[in-house]
């Protein structure tokens, strides 16, 4: 029997993998980046204190979402892409 | 990126549907309600698996 | 969901209904209950109902795919739709796929919120789309397919597979078909569609991504005043999303209490000021912590009180239903909008 696929759509991401670039996390400043989710600060407070006996966490910075329920605007996302070389997300919970 | 257990599978289908690869680590769910020694637990798993995937 | 050639035609095992089925359910295509085959037939009739609308969809969340417009009849077709009801069902996903509706949040998210459709305008009637008694419930093939062919689409096209991307904690019957149309007839004020600036002549979708409908009992006031009261504390819960995560709320009237309204000189400029300012929460209704978590999101009370709407812009009032003293509230998700699409063609 032939049907027509309920699932068929073009992707939009796509044909090519997103390519990471590297990062040192010993030097390199980083965006400890929360969902606004309750906790999710204090958890990435908590990682970043611990970081603290490894490196230096001068350049570890914190940046959230102005609301747990709505997307990150690109706006954001850019600013944190061009300021800082690694991000640390809190991102599903 | 840090997940909980619970949220996985989400971030995975995600990162599929957006062709790339994400850096994971997973902690146990759930995050919100946990209180500070609760959390205390979430942490040091978050901080282990960061020092473990980034080579710190 | 199993991993789908990507291909518009599939050719599957045949089999009786029995076996379709099945095979549907197993690849995860349905709701858990019984669909319709989209032969390439079937498909086709609904295709042609829609000729013309050329205008392109954006991908859709979360699978972030594009769909066409074969895929999309395919999913009406499972759902049992007319090829009639179509143009209604793309006005809808149109509706969903507006930026402000926050289609992925409101899929993801582990709140309980279904796509709620309200159609107003000729369409309603044309398509027998039951905007009466039992408008929310069983009965009308237009309202439980519609809303159904929806939620297929968002489930096969977008990927919102329930425990997957769907993170709903309880989820809501109103995730198998939450249509319904204005009872425009009975209301005493300026259709829904028509304060949104389209023209009364124009069939109307209009979308949030709300809770199932709350009742609002009120047999015994004889006011207008005394229905609001009613009304403004049946919103005012500490439970609701809006009072952190700000967003917006639909009021649907039954006749009898917007006749009641009506005749007191209430207009929905007036009802939405009210709900506005007395649909609100005493900080003594909730916790410390949240009181906590609220200020550090920028929500403080006002005057020691929470409100439910950011603005009285965000509260719509309708009419819709049959004879008794209900009326319903429906809160939204929170961060998001209620985008309305004319329905093309009609």
């Amino acid at each position: 029997m032939r049907i027509v696929n309920p699932t068929f759509g073009v992707s939009a991401a796509g044909g090519e993998a997103v390519a990471v670039k590297p990062v040192d996390w010993r030097t390199d400043a980083v965006a400890m980046f929360s969902n606004s989710k309750p906790n999710a600060r204090e958890l990435l407070e908590g990682i970043r204190a611990r970081l603290a006996d490894i490196r230096s966490v001068d350049n570890i910075e914190f940046v959230h979402k102005n609301s747990a329920s709505q997307p990150a605007p690109a706006e954001l996302i850019d600013a944190v892409a061009g300021k800082y070389k690694g991000a640390l997300l809190a991102i599903a919970d | 990126m840090i997940a909980t257990e619970t949220f996985r599978p989400l971030v995975l289908a995600q990162a599929k549907a957006r062709k790339i690869e994400p850096r994971l680590i997973v902690v146990k769910h759930p995050i919100g309600g946990l209180n500070a020694q609760e959390l205390a637990e979430r942490i040091a798993t978050a901080t282990a698996g960061l020092t473990e995937a980034t080579s710190l | 969901m199993t991993d789908t050639p990507e291909t518009e035609l599939l050719d599957i095992p045949d089999g009786d209904g029995e076996a379709w089925n099945e095979y549907a359910l197993k690849q995860g295509w349905g709701d858990g209950m019984p669909l319709a085959v989209p032969t390439e037939a079937a498909v086709e009739k609904f295709v042609a109902v829609c000729r013309g609308d050329n205008q392109p969809f954006a991908p859709i969340s979360p699978r972030q795919v594009v769909p066409t417009l074969k895929s999309l009849a395919a999913n009406a077709v499972m759902a049992g739709c007319k090829p009639e009801y179509l143009p209604v069902v793309l006005a809808a996903l149109r509706a969903v796929l507006t930026p402000d509706y926050n289609l992925h949040g409101t899929l993801a998210t582990t709140h309980p919120c279904a796509p709620m459709l309200l159609v107003s305008g000729p369409i309603r009637k044309a398509l027998d789309i039951n905007c009466s008694s039992n408008c929310f419930g069983q009965g009308w093939r237009a309202n439980a397919t519609i809303g159904r062919a929806l939620q297929l689409i968002l489930l096969n096209v977008g990927g919102a597979r329930p425990g997957e991307m769907d993170r709903a904690t309880h989820g809501s019957p109103a995730k198998y078909a939450y249509c319904f149309g204005e009872n425009e007839e009975e209301s005493p004020w300026t259709p829904y569609h028509v304060r949104r600036g389209f023209a009364t002549g124009d069939s109307v979708v209009t979308a949030m991504a709300g809770e199932a409908p709350h009742n609002i009992n009120d047999h015994g006031s004889t006011s207008g005043d005394g229905i609001m009261t009613t009304i403004e504390n049946t919103i005012a819960q500490s439970g609701a999303n809006t009072i952190y995560g700000k967003g917006p709320y639909v009021v649907v009237l039954g006749p009898e209490h917007a006749g009641t309204l009506h005749r007191d000189g209430w207009t929905i400029e007036s009802m939405r000021d009210r709900l506005f300012e007395q649909a609100r929460v005493h900080v003594s209704r909730v916790s410390k912590e949240n009181q906590q978590s609220y200020a550090e999101a920028g929500h403080v009370p006002v005057n020691d009180h929470y409100k439910i709407a950011p603005t009285p812009d965000d509260i719509h009032i309708l009419v819709a239903g049959g004879p008794g003293k209900h009326s319903a509230w429906i809160p939204s998700f929170g961060g998001t909008a209620v985008p309305s699409v004319r329905v093309a063609g009609g």
